[in-house]
């Protein structure tokens, strides 16, 4: 090996693990031996550490995981919306065949009315970089928004939770029935396509069926969204973050 | 199979060098954000088709470049060049004198390579990945990957040196 292509292969030497490959080490030892080439090495070596530098030292936003993160929930409730879907054709095919008499179906609690595709569909909504009907910091301007729009607007909040920073509110339907979407901040960065971070969902307890047992929050981990649900008076709360149980806890 | 692979730690593992990837291809924070993010929703619907979770990584990197060059909607074939006489060309650039470059300009020499150029020289520089990956990610043969390599580093070097010239 001469000095021209000993530098052609120390040209592409990154780390010592390099030093593995028998041509390398070949041309490092050579390097060692030629004042000329070891110059040469040392001073390119030095320049590529300060370019590796620089490309290492590009700024990652800081907001950027939680947005991958967060995305990641809207494309869960859409997979699940799509199986939903999928599920009513087959029911729909199914009705259909009894009414003409092939089947007999009993009736029952429609898996629509249920607590859990309730929740489901408000960690949906939540996660899917929706629109504040009203934006205001004004607990009273929510209530009396939510109240002219025919939502639930006599809510109770938790104490921690009515010290957090609304941040306004959004009017949802489920089952034909009014639920109140209040948004707060939790103060951490948040995603740019959402105005809040924490959403405390309400709604007539009436509306949703196998309901959490009245006074013990539910707790509930989904994807990297933690809720709390619980009935109070007339009313069901779901209360959801992105984060683990102890970010969610701290609101009641 | 890939499925076993938690959505969340693998973020958290390979959002910044995706997105410092990214960036190095498109100098742009918004177009690196998007292209990172479509990287991990081409995974979240696509992954667990991958059947070796030790190609995760490739994987994201390889998927991140296809999408990257979808967005520019050019394919192209390259030839192999051979290293010989690159080192030769290549100029004298003190460290100093790149220390003194800021990140705007060391990009903008990076955007004035061929395109066949530009990415290997990014990987290597982010040096998350190894040769063999780096082949795997632009599906071209090791010998290719060093070429290009080299040539495109003893382009980056002569724009850098060129920019450093009072």
């Amino acid at each position: 090996m001469n000095c021209a292509e000993a530098k052609a292969i120390l040209l592409l030497y990154r780390t010592d693990a390099d030093a593995a490959d028998p041509q390398v080490a070949e041309a490092l030892a050579l390097a060692e031996q030629d004042a000329v080439l070891g110059r040469w090495f040392a001073d390119y070596r030095a320049t590529q550490d300060v370019l590796r530098e620089k490309f290492r030292q590009i700024p990652v936003p800081a907001a950027l995981k939680e947005q991958i993160l967060s995305e990641r929930v809207v494309m869960t409730g859409k997979k699940r919306r799509e199986k939903r879907v999928m599920v009513a054709a087959l029911a729909a095919l199914i009705i259909a065949a009894a009414v003409i008499g092939f089947f007999n179906i009993p009736r029952g609690a429609r898996p629509e009315d249920s607590f859990a595709m309730y929740q489901e569909q408000m960690i949906y909504y939540a996660g899917a970089g929706y629109a504040m009907d009203l934006a205001t910091n004004d607990p009273q301007q929510v209530r009396d928004f939510l109240a002219q729009h025919q939502a639930p607007a006599d809510y109770a909040l938790p104490g921690p939770l009515a010290q957090a920073a609304m941040t306004g509110c959004a009017v949802k339907e489920w089952n034909g029935t009014k639920v109140s979407m209040i948004c707060f901040r939790t103060g951490k960065p948040l995603p740019a396509n959402l105005p809040g971070d924490l959403w405390l969902f309400v709604v007539d307890r009436k509306s949703v069926k196998d309901l959490p047992a009245a006074g013990t929050p539910r707790f509930t981990q989904e994807e990297h969204v933690a809720t709390l649900a619980w009935v109070q008076g007339d009313k069901l709360y779901i209360l959801g973050t992105p984060g683990a149980e102890a970010d969610i806890r701290k609101y009641l | 199979m890939a499925e076993g692979v938690d959505f969340e730690d693998l973020v958290a593992r390979y959002y910044a060098p995706l997105y410092q990837f990214a960036f190095s291809l498109t100098r742009d924070e918004s177009s690196a954000c998007d292209l990172t993010q479509q990287t991990f929703c081409v995974w979240a619907a696509k992954g667990h088709q991958l059947r070796d979770a030790t190609k995760v990584k490739t994987w994201l990197f390889t998927t991140l470049h296809r999408e990257f060059l979808g967005s520019r909607r050019r394919q192209t074939r390259f030839p192999h060049l051979e290293l010989e006489g690159v080192a030769d060309e290549l100029p004298v650039i003190s460290p100093a004198s790149v220390n003194q470059l800021d990140a705007g300009e060391l990009f903008d020499a990076l955007s004035q390579l061929d395109e066949i150029y530009q990415t290997p020289v990014s990987l290597f520089y982010l040096q998350d990945c190894s040769y063999n990956e780096i082949a795997d990610i632009l599906n071209v043969p090791l010998g290719t990957v060093k070429s290009r390599l080299a040539r495109g580093l003893a382009r980056l070097h002569q724009l850098l040196a060129d920019k450093s010239k009072p």
